[in-house]
């Protein structure tokens, strides 16, 4: 790298669709912990290539045959609430094919990713079936308002009520969230120092603060905040600043961050107060110019997850050339408009 | 390790050569016409998942079953539907749990940021409503990485499910003992008092001296000044006239430290006392400007802009306008 551009970084951004792409095909070995989660690789791919405003690398023989991939992933059963999208295609085989069976069930990072993915492709969600994907929804929120990820078998937290809460927003009917238990799951979450952590009483982190208040956003219940609650946020969030963020206090910073953070800000109008310049040039210092995408350090392996959070967070800053990421929903604003286009044909 | 399923690849033998395998057929997984996404398998992972998936579909809870269920989770510990299965053929099939429990420690302690692993323990704990390992598990874990969210969770979850807090808070001092800037500890030692003592105040007066102390050894420690915030919560007064915590600033301040959490907290008390008119002439509006103006120039210049906006909303707020409201619209 030349003296130059280390002074001014600036975005590679060739060398991250090529990226970016590769990993729609094959997957390296390495990333066996993946395997149940592919649709979420998926989606941080094609989001990615939406922020860099590239979708159309992707050829539309391709796009369709991603659109079928995800949709072999629904799962639709009127006996078992199980509806919505796996993570993957591990238990499924030649007998299950088409057919509801024990295990293969829904999980709400596969139904939520699932359908980011459609939008972001310009699918018409008409092969979705909403309504049995509410009714399972339903049964997926714990008497403390928290969801779960699935019927049975999996941890519950704060990421699954964000999960939730952008699937009523992306399908348009919020029948299946009790929303003011789910408010008090989170003001419950708010911790001493006013982040907001993974459930009651544990310690506050940028990730669950965003879920949080993305969560808050999407269901129009910002105003639960207090004044002291909103300002002692905003405090919090922007002091994990140092030139990029970290997640919480006296941890390192990460790329991921820059998003779950400045997009936390975004949301309560304060990512203006924040300073673009640092960030910027910590996102793009952990950039790999020659292979592509983005690590969560400075010189360390790069992955689709990083790389796509890295991006949305320059989109955050307006980056010349991304399309920006809608703080709450976590996708482009040019997905929005698509998303908007359906609901109307809803109605 | 003496597991089988940990040797190295050479000893390995495929379950499609093994004979008491025989009698099941290995059954592929069915990817659509073209998977995306797909992770290039090696041929142990696509020989353990057929078999897995040919136990899965003929619904066989054996031993057999059980072993291979510990081969899969092995190969993709994050692979829920398989601890799903193993935990459904333990029930099954009697097994002594606390065997299980012994080998759930030794997973999590392979992967100790893995969400799966904590959760099977956490329901093994649960079917056997005995909580005596988790105390030394967790501090296990927590003495490779005293900041491991899983681990915090599994122990405030333990804690209260089965009120173990005695103790606890001579732990969470060794802690910050070890390091004072350990945030989770900090959070700990509320999540401790909370649910205990509760902050009355004696409570608040004696953990207000104490994080005073760890203050004085580490001043730009957020961590301590965070939870010094956090006990002032519970003083009636507010912020800004417990005495105790005011003379200690002051005299930091005075001896010259610029801490900007110091700081930050001297601008806080002036906001909370310009809006209350009390007449204290040591938190003004004009102190508070020209704290935030030496944050914003020198002491914490990343952050100029968010005290130069502190600056006009504590003006604003003297002057009686009111503070703006977020909005929650999806406008760019």
């Amino acid at each position: 790298m030349s003296l130059d551009t280390f002074d001014k970084p600036i975005l590679n951004r060739k060398v991250h669709i090529k990226y970016l792409l590769r990993f729609l095909d094959k997957i390296p070995a390495e990333f066996i912990s993946c395997d149940t989660t592919r649709i979420t690789i998926a989606y941080f791919v094609i989001s990615s290539l939406d922020v860099l405003n590239s979708l159309d690398a992707i050829d539309e023989e391709k796009k369709q045959s991603i659109i079928k991939w995800i949709y072999s992933l629904q799962v639709t059963d009127d006996e078992e609430l199980v509806s919505g999208f796996q993570g993957s295609s591990t238990i499924n085989t030649s007998y299950n094919k088409n057919l509801n069976s024990l295990y293969k069930w829904s999980h709400l990072a596969g139904t939520y990713c699932g359908l980011c993915c459609l939008v972001i492709l310009g699918d018409d969600l008409k092969n979705v079936n909403r309504k049995a994907i509410v009714n399972s929804l339903k049964i997926l929120q714990l008497p403390n308002g928290c969801f779960t990820g699935a019927k049975d078998g999996t941890e519950n937290d704060m990421r699954f009520l964000f999960m939730a809460a952008n699937v009523c927003y992306l399908l348009n009917d919020w029948s299946a969230i009790d929303i003011s238990r789910a408010v008090d799951f989170i003001q419950k979450s708010i911790s001493y120092d006013y982040g907001i952590a993974q459930g009651p009483e544990l310690e506050s982190h940028g990730g669950s603060t965003y879920c949080a208040v993305a969560t808050l956003a999407l269901c129009q219940k910002l105003d639960i905040l207090n004044n002291s609650q909103l300002n002692g946020l905003r405090r919090w969030l922007l002091n994990r600043q140092f030139t990029g963020f970290q997640g919480r206090p006296n941890k390192p910073i990460d790329t991921c961050y820059s998003f779950w953070v400045g997009a936390a800000l975004k949301i309560l109008d304060a990512f203006h107060l924040s300073n673009y310049e640092h960030n910027r040039s910590f996102v793009l210092a952990t950039q790999n110019n020659i292979i592509g995408g983005f690590s969560k350090w400075v010189n360390t392996h790069c992955d689709p997850l990083h790389t796509y959070l890295g991006l949305a967070g320059l989109s955050l800053m307006r980056e010349k050339g991304l399309n920006e990421v809608v703080p709450m929903l976590n996708i482009t604003y040019r997905a929005l408009n698509h998303l908007k286009h359906i609901h109307e044909q809803w109605t | 390790m003496c597991d089988s399923s940990s040797d190295d690849e050479n000893s390995w033998v495929f379950y499609k050569d093994r004979p008491d395998w025989k009698d099941v057929t290995p059954v592929p997984q069915d990817d659509g016409e073209a998977g995306i996404a797909a992770i290039r398998y090696t041929d142990k992972f696509k020989d353990v998942y057929d078999y897995f998936r040919a136990v899965l579909t003929n619904k066989e809870k054996s031993e057999r079953a059980l072993h291979l269920t510990k081969d899969a989770a092995e190969l993709n510990p994050a692979n829920y539907t398989v601890w799903q299965y193993r935990r459904d053929i333990l029930k099954e099939l009697n097994k002594d749990l606390y065997e299980e429990l012994e080998y759930s420690r030794r997973i999590i302690d392979e992967h100790p940021k893995n969400y799966q692993v904590w959760h099977h323990r956490r329901v093994l704990v649960e079917w056997l409503k005995d909580p005596c390992k988790e105390l030394h598990l967790t501090e296990l874990i927590l003495n490779q990485d005293a900041k491991n969210y899983h681990a915090w969770q599994h122990r405030q979850w333990a804690i209260k499910t089965f009120n173990l807090f005695e103790g606890e808070l001579n732990y969470v001092d060794q802690l910050l003992q070890d390091d004072i800037r350990n945030n989770s500890a900090w959070n700990q030692r509320y999540f401790v008092i909370n649910n205990t003592t509760g902050f009355t105040s004696d409570v608040l007066k004696s953990e207000i001296e104490y994080t005073l102390e760890k203050i004085k050894i580490a001043k730009e420690n957020e961590s301590a000044w965070n939870f010094l915030r956090g006990l002032l919560l519970h003083d009636k007064d507010g912020l800004s006239k417990n005495e105790i915590v005011t003379r200690y600033c002051e005299e930091l301040y005075a001896y010259g430290s610029r801490s900007p959490f110091l700081l930050a907290l001297l601008v806080d008390m002036c906001d909370e006392q310009v809006g209350q008119g009390s007449g204290d002439t040591r938190y003004t509006l004009e102190r508070a400007l020209e704290l935030c103006n030496s944050l914003a120039t020198q002491y914490d210049k990343i952050r100029a802009k968010y005290w130069q906006y502190m600056a006009d909303k504590i003006k604003n707020k003297a002057e009686g306008k009111p503070e703006p409201t977020p909005s929650s619209s999806f406008d760019s």
